[in-house]
């Protein structure tokens, strides 16, 4: 075994000089795993708590960052109010905007996760890692995010190790791990983005959204509420854009997208979405599959 | 080797998974090829299907391209919601209009990479007080090697993977989605009739006509919208039901499915094979199993 890099615990590398091996896998998934010839080594697993606020990531925005913050990068799109200087309460400017900071700090927070349980990996002298289940969640009410990234390290028995001595990974674990392979998809690693997007609603978006009367005309039927649609179709572009950032040619297959919605009152709001599948590499020309047999389960 | 060779499953021979997984490693480590990295090239592609359906769809020559999506809001006019009689059209309507735009905008991103449909779309749909929201999120397909847009008309259809390869084995083919909503008051109840009926378990005959009206226009809406694709019926149609949660005196009912068409000359049937699982359930642990009874 390699030695335990700096940053991992002592206890990580005594885990995995006892001897005896440690994993996630359920026992179909096991099974499955030795049928491919996959030699579980141990449970290996990345951390990294981040401060998490929705704003001010960085230190360097405020809560107006889109407009002051020197740092802050990505799409926007403005919405100029069509009725002019109504009153100082009139919402006579609108924007939607990505969030750089936001997705930036999640970034820095998974790659940590990630970076930890990868290294594990390697000093246990892994060539992958496979059943890959990953969350951040707020720890508590600190005020604080936890990333972690967890999987079952493996080697390939009689395999050469991967390019680098970097294990690749996957969330893949069993059948359908072996499925892909025989398909001819090799694991190259897990692939995540978060993107988030904030709307600044302008007096339209304010009135369609809360039902507010608003004495010009509108909201006489229904009305599509463009500004916050277009916000819903950008959050998922950039998230998608994102991810094929990090594919370098290969594919993505089983991807995960949840979009979550906080409402902010008056028409604003502030979208975040995240996706996560795998990066796979073909490896051999596809080999067509003989078409899969109906059945009926019979209890 | 079992005594019983016929109840072994007809999965691949270990020693072949073993030797692709040992292919994998190998191509794994040497360093990516500049450029293309995958072998076959083309675009990368991104997909939310399992590699079940994956799989599936390839058994019947078609191939997932991108991930594709559609999202739409309508707002529903203020005071809609107060109590009525008969129909709420204002939100029959945005409900209708917003799953239009969101079926436009995905039919649209689909077109754009070149598929010739988009399947497994995962629908979630809203209704609050003032806006009806509606997220399509799907992968567009296309059919193994075709190149460029299609001149087939793009289909958009929730079905899996797996129902997909199946509709297309038996000679059917999806044509889009059909949808019907509608919203409904349950009139009030003259103040009498509220006094009998309070200490009884009777029928409220005006909730149950209203839930009667939301159906049927519902459903009639949705059957509409197949005749218009010139489909054969909807399939997988799923429904929702009840009362407002922000306005108890409304019934909402939504229907939505996917409208499929024969193409082939007749129905092909699939003639499943009938499968006897030796698998027990999944049992977990229970905390409480060790105190005994």
């Amino acid at each position: 075994m390699a030695d335990v890099p700096a940053d991992l615990p002592e206890a990580a590398g005594r885990r995995f000089a006892d001897g005896a091996f440690t994993s996630a896998l359920t026992v179909p998934d096991f099974a499955a795993c030795l049928q491919l010839g996959l030699e579980p080594i141990g449970y290996v697993q990345g951390f990294c708590v981040m401060q998490w606020r929705w704003y001010g990531m960085g230190a360097t925005f405020g809560p107006f960052g889109q407009f002051t913050g020197p740092g802050n990068r990505g799409w926007s799109e403005n919405w100029p109010c069509p009725h002019g200087l109504v009153s100082a309460e009139h919402r006579g400017f609108g924007q939607n905007y990505e969030q750089s900071w936001i997705e930036d700090a999640w970034r820095q927070g998974f790659d940590a996760a990630y970076g930890r349980m990868v290294e594990e990996a390697t000093s246990a002298g892994a060539h992958g890692v496979v059943g890959v289940v990953d969350a951040s969640e707020p720890l508590g009410d600190l005020g604080v995010l936890e990333f972690r990234v967890q999987g079952t390290a493996v080697r390939v028995v009689g395999g050469r190790a991967p390019a680098g001595g970097r294990p690749w990974t996957t969330y893949l674990a069993g059948q359908r791990l072996a499925k892909s392979i025989e398909a001819g998809f090799a694991p190259v690693s897990i692939a995540a983005a978060v993107s988030s997007v904030r709307v600044w609603a302008y007096c339209v978006t304010e009135y369609l959204t809360e039902g507010s009367s608003p004495g010009w005309g509108y909201q006489v039927a229904a009305t599509e509420i463009e500004q916050t649609a277009r916000a819903h179709m950008a959050v998922r572009r950039i998230a998608r854009d994102q991810v094929r950032s990090q594919l370098h040619g290969d594919s993505f297959h089983g991807a995960s997208m949840v979009t979550r919605q906080r409402e902010l009152g008056q028409g604003d709001a502030e979208l975040q979405c995240t996706l996560r599948g795998n990066r796979v590499r073909r490896f051999k020309e596809f080999d067509p599959l003989p078409p899969p047999q109906p059945t009926v389960r019979l209890r | 080797m079992t005594a019983h060779p016929e109840l072994e499953g007809a999965g691949p021979d270990p020693a072949v998974l073993k030797d692709e997984m040992r292919a994998a490693a190998e191509f794994l480590s040497r360093p990516p090829p500049s450029g293309r990295s995958s072998k076959g090239g083309g675009a990368p592609r991104t997909s939310d299907l399992s590699v079940d359906e994956e799989f599936a769809l390839h058994s019947v020559g078609w191939e997932p391209i991108q991930l594709v999506c559609g999202v739409s809001l309508y707002s529903i006019p203020m005071g809609v919601w107060n109590w009525g009689q008969g129909e709420i059209g204002p939100a029959s309507t945005a409900y209708a209009r917003a799953f239009a735009a969101a079926t436009h905008r995905i039919h649209r991103e689909c077109t754009d990479v070149g598929g010739r449909g988009v399947v497994g779309v995962h629908i979630e749909s809203e209704v609050h007080r003032h806006h009806v929201d509606v997220a399509l999120v799907g992968t567009a397909v296309r059919a193994v090697g075709s190149k460029g847009p299609s001149a087939d008309p793009v289909f958009v259809s929730d079905l899996s993977g797996r129902d997909f390869a199946l509709l297309h084995a038996s000679g059917w083919e999806p044509l889009g989605l059909a949808v019907g909503a509608s919203f409904v008051y349950a009139p009030r109840r003259s103040a009498g009739m509220a006094i009998k009926q309070k200490s009884q378990n009777v029928e409220l005959a005006n909730f149950t006509e209203a839930m009667y009206s939301a159906r049927e226009s519902a459903m009639e809406r949705m059957q509409r919208a197949a005749l218009e694709m010139d489909g054969t019926g909807v399939v997988e149609v799923k429904v929702t039901e009840g009362p407002m949660g922000f306005a108890r005196h409304a019934i909402g009912f939504t229907a939505y499915g996917t409208v499929v068409r024969l193409v082939a000359g007749r129905h092909r049937p699939l003639r499943p094979r009938m499968v006897l699982p030796v698998d027990d359930p999944v049992v977990r642990f229970e905390a409480a199993a060790i105190r005994g009874k």
